[in-house]
């Protein structure tokens, strides 16, 4: 469980052109919840996502994933959460080029320490789940947008985080991809009972969720 | 994770392959060229100093205390064949020789000059310096009345093979002697001293000559490999004045100190080079996959991780470039080895200086692992900033920037 009490997050603090991007943030995110952070282009939604993903600190309030307080946690301490208990999928894909889709969905798991046996087997069951099996030795830059997007899926899941933070996922695919990945991403979230928040504009990701978290100018609505 | 971590390291030394192998080429060439002056100024120091051991001091010489500021008879070592016994039984000693020399003067009819007239048995000779190689005019024959003479004495004094020269010293009693003797060689030694002095004497001769006991001399040359050498005999002669090569030749001491310090140079212009080449390769290669590293950061991998993959990108350009010019450098070296450099051009002022005028290089092991380590220096230091920019690395600026 993720657990927001009145998060607050400041751009340009004491100057003035300051933003007040999250005001008072009070959320809680349940285990293996699918949900949507929505609203319009610059409402917080992705300084949302990486407060909650420890990417970025707050400049108030309190964010807890389970008992852990995160917002307390050093660089070093933030590094490790994030590698061992989330997942992450970009707009832009972000795979490794030199390596293979293999090597590529295995990665968190080979810095978490798993042996090649376990990702070796692990990677295989994502892959065949996402439909990407038959390119495991491709490298990413011969795989389509579709494909590469599902490879990072892949990797944010393989590793069985306890929640996947995917910012905008779908906006470099076409609405058959994004659809497709949709579909993906809603039967890992059974399956594997991953908890997944998106931050999206996606009107086809705002049908599939159970459920929209609705932000503007940095507030709940 | 190494292994990873080594094969990403691998695979973007060649993403750009085009941008590595100029790198790798530029690193090459240097190296190699690097190589061949060092090996052939190493050759041409080595060469000098071994044919002046060859043709006078040896590794150590062995003089009457005295004699070598005073250059007097009586300044010699007496009963030197009592000691050339004893050294004969030193397994250490390869060969020694002994020679009787006297300053004097030598004239033709038209021309006189400062010499110095050594004693010396071609056999022996032979034996401890292949005298024989030194040949350059006539034939090496030291009969009652023949002598061998220094290229540069010879032409001081317009002589050749065949010619006629009267040389004047002092006795051992101090009564001025002369004699008359005809050249039958002429040797070029490399040894300025001996080429523009030397007249070469049969050493038997020499004794009836000069009035000394043949069990004398003036100086026993040793040639030995053993360090320690030096010392043992300085203890055990201390009457005597036993001389190191170096001591005798400070200008090769001052050889030797000039390589060190060239081969300093060297392993800077090459550290400089690297240093140039590969920061150049890793910082564009750093900020062409900055949002790479953003996005390895942002998943939790730690920055150890990607530190040490930047050190093996850049120790592999490193590596690779080391050992190309490896092979540029070591074929440049075996031919200048067996081929040499011909600089008959400078001839004139090569030989006053005892060098000759095709100069041959020399291999040594050193020049490689000095080269290696400035590489392998060169690399390390030169992604430190590339890594700087990094470790400063904001993975949500670099998620931003991607959008």
């Amino acid at each position: 469980m993720i657990r927001l009490q009145n998060v607050n997050k400041y751009f340009y603090k004491d100057e003035p052109r300051e933003v007040h991007a999250l005001v008072d943030i009070n959320l809680i995110i349940e285990d293996g919840e699918f949900t949507l952070f929505s609203g319009p282009s610059g409402c917080g939604k992705t300084t949302l996502l990486n407060a909650i993903g420890a990417l970025d600190t707050i400049d108030s309030g309190k964010i807890f994933l389970d008992e852990l307080e995160i917002s307390l946690l050093n660089e070093k301490e933030r590094t490790r959460i994030r590698l061992n208990k989330m997942g992450f999928v970009f707009q832009a894909y972000n795979l490794v080029p030199v390596l293979s889709v293999e090597e590529n969905i295995g990665f968190i798991m080979k810095l978490q320490g798993f042996s090649d046996a376990q990702i070796k087997e692990r990677v295989q069951e994502v892959a065949s789940l996402l439909k990407i099996d038959n390119k495991l030795q491709s490298l990413p830059n011969t795989l389509s947008g579709g494909q590469q997007q599902r490879v990072a899926v892949a990797r944010a899941v393989a590793s069985k985080p306890k929640i996947i933070l995917a910012d905008e996922p779908t906006a470099n695919l076409d609405s058959k991809n994004s659809q497709t990945l949709i579909e993906m991403m809603l039967e890992l979230n059974e399956k594997e009972g991953i908890s997944v928040v998106f931050a999206s504009h996606d009107e086809l990701i705002k049908e599939s969720v159970r459920r929209i978290v609705r932000l503007e100018d940095g507030m709940l609505v | 994770m190494f292994k990873l971590i080594l094969k990403m390291a691998w695979k973007n030394s060649f993403v750009r392959p085009v941008r590595t192998l100029l790198v790798v080429l530029m690193i090459a060439i240097s190296m190699g060229m690097m190589l061949g002056i060092e090996g052939l100024y190493d050759g041409m120091s080595q060469n000098m100093a071994e044919k002046n051991k060859r043709s006078d001091s040896g590794d150590i010489s062995i003089f009457a205390k005295d004699y070598r500021i005073n250059k007097e008879l009586k300044f010699r070592i007496q009963n030197a064949a009592k000691i050339e016994e004893e050294l004969q039984k030193n397994p250490q000693i390869r060969s020694l020789v002994l020679r009787l020399s006297a300053d004097g003067l030598v004239s033709t009819a038209r021309k006189s000059s400062f010499a110095q007239a050594r004693g010396i048995d071609l056999d022996d000779e032979e034996a401890f310096g292949k005298f024989s190689e030194f040949l350059e005019e006539g034939e090496l024959l030291l009969g009652d009345k023949n002598a061998i003479i220094g290229i540069e004495l010879a032409k001081t004094l317009k002589v050749n093979v065949g010619s006629k020269v009267v040389f004047s010293t002092q006795d051992s009693s101090g009564e001025i002697n002369s004699i008359a003797l005809k050249i039958s060689a002429i040797v070029q030694t490399s040894n300025i001293i001996l080429d523009n002095n030397a007249l070469f004497i049969d050493k038997k001769k020499m004794f009836a000559f000069l009035g000394v006991d043949a069990k004398d001399a003036t100086q026993i040359a040793i040639a030995s490999d053993d360090a320690k050498l030096l010392n043992i005999l300085k203890t055990k002669y201390p009457t005597l004045d036993v001389k190191s090569f170096f001591e005798l030749q400070p200008m090769m001491q001052m050889m030797e100190d000039m390589m060190v310090i060239f081969n300093s140079i060297t392993f800077f212009i090459i550290m400089s080079v690297v240093f140039v080449g590969i920061f150049g390769v890793m910082y564009v290669s750093v900020l062409d996959r900055i949002r790479e590293f953003g996005i390895m950061l942002a998943v939790g991998m730690e920055y150890k991780y990607i530190r040490l993959q930047i050190y093996f990108e850049a120790i592999f350009v490193g590596l690779i470039g080391f050992f190309s010019g490896s092979l540029l450098g070591l074929l440049l070296l075996i031919y200048l080895r067996d081929y040499g450099l011909d600089f008959s051009a400078f001839a004139d002022a090569l030989q006053s200086w005892g060098y000759e005028t095709i100069i041959y290089g020399t291999i040594k092991l050193s020049y490689f692992t000095t080269t290696f380590l400035a590489i392998m220096s060169a690399s390390v230091l030169s992604v430190i900033i590339p890594l700087r920019k990094i470790k400063n690395l904001n993975p949500i600026e670099v998620i931003k920037a991607e959008k």
